[in-house]
């Protein structure tokens, strides 16, 4: 039983799922479900689409390059039925699979870090362009005031009100 | 209010399903970009004459009735979409499951495959001068 991936969102297609679709120079397409057969008949590139898996590796979004990705292979030798190697070989890739998305949460993490000192920065700008929104019009000597000194004052002067 | 159509909604998408079956399927771009390689350069100039007009082809595979609809369709912005699609190394089934976690992902595609001069050269001048009369 082989599990083959799908051409446009390389998802796992399992025996008696999906479409072939066999192009007239030979080469084989298969399609994990109708969504993906149809964003391939009109020509789109997988590289291109946010959802399809070569997207989210190409721009960055997932671990892309791991030793942990070279044990899933296609081989064509048949092996003999050994029930030692086949016990074997099902732990080896429970393990793999643990390793991996360890790695892969990783990856996730370090990519989000940043995001948080940005979005700090988004705030502070955003509260200094509209102060004046809350408080009258800031003279020009209060604007080398820190903020917050101006935000006391916007406060003292609503309860004063 | 009366009842909201149920059927016969997309009755006139016809050209549409027509454009996108796979019976009379138009070139892929990978297959296009390979036609372009060098070595298969011979192929890309087939043009023909018929019915007394000279059927002038582009790297799009598309046939034109003569060389101003030719010019006109390589300045146009479908045409230049296209070439620049085509720099890019083309998506394979095996980059598909490289991606699937079978082996390291690793892009390629931003690096330019073709060189300036020869992307100008597929694009026509040449072809049309050559087979033009």
């Amino acid at each position: 039983m082989r599990l083959e991936k799908c051409y446009f969102c390389s998802s796992t297609i399992y025996p008696g799922h999906g479409t072939v679709f066999v192009r007239n120079d030979c080469k084989i397409f298969r399609f994990c479900r109708s969504k993906c057969h149809k964003n391939f008949k009109i020509k789109r590139n997988p590289r291109k689409i946010k959802w399809t898996k070569a997207f989210r590796k190409a721009a960055g979004k997932e671990l892309a390059i791991d030793n942990a990705f070279e044990f899933e292979k296609k081989r064509n030798v048949p092996v003999k039925y050994d029930r030692q190697l086949w016990s074997n070989t099902v732990r080896a890739m429970k393990r793999i699979e643990e390793i991996r998305s360890k790695r892969q949460d990783l990856h996730i993490k370090n990519r989000l870090k940043p995001d948080k000192q940005l979005r700090k920065e988004a705030e502070l700008k955003e509260v200094k362009q509209g102060i004046t929104l809350i408080a009258p019009p800031v003279e020009k000597r209060k604007l080398g005031q820190k903020i917050s000194q101006v935000m006391r004052e916007a406060e003292s002067m609503e309860t004063e009100d | 209010m009366g009842r909201l159509r149920r059927k016969r909604m997309h009755k006139n998408d016809k050209h549409l399903k027509k454009k996108y079956r796979t019976k009379r399927r138009t070139k892929d771009l990978d297959q296009i970009h390979e036609d372009m390689q060098p070595k298969n350069a011979a192929k890309t100039e087939i043009t023909s004459v018929r019915y007394g007009s000279t059927r002038l082809r582009t790297v799009l595979l598309r046939y034109f009735i003569d060389e101003k609809s030719l010019k006109d369709h390589i300045k146009s912005r479908v045409h230049r979409k296209k070439v620049k699609m085509l720099k890019d190394v083309p998506y394979t089934p095996e980059e598909a499951e490289r991606a699937a976690g079978m082996g390291s992902y690793t892009l390629t595609s931003t690096k330019p495959l073709l060189p300036v001069s020869q992307d100008e050269d597929m694009t026509s001048t040449e072809n049309v001068e050559s087979v033009g009369t």
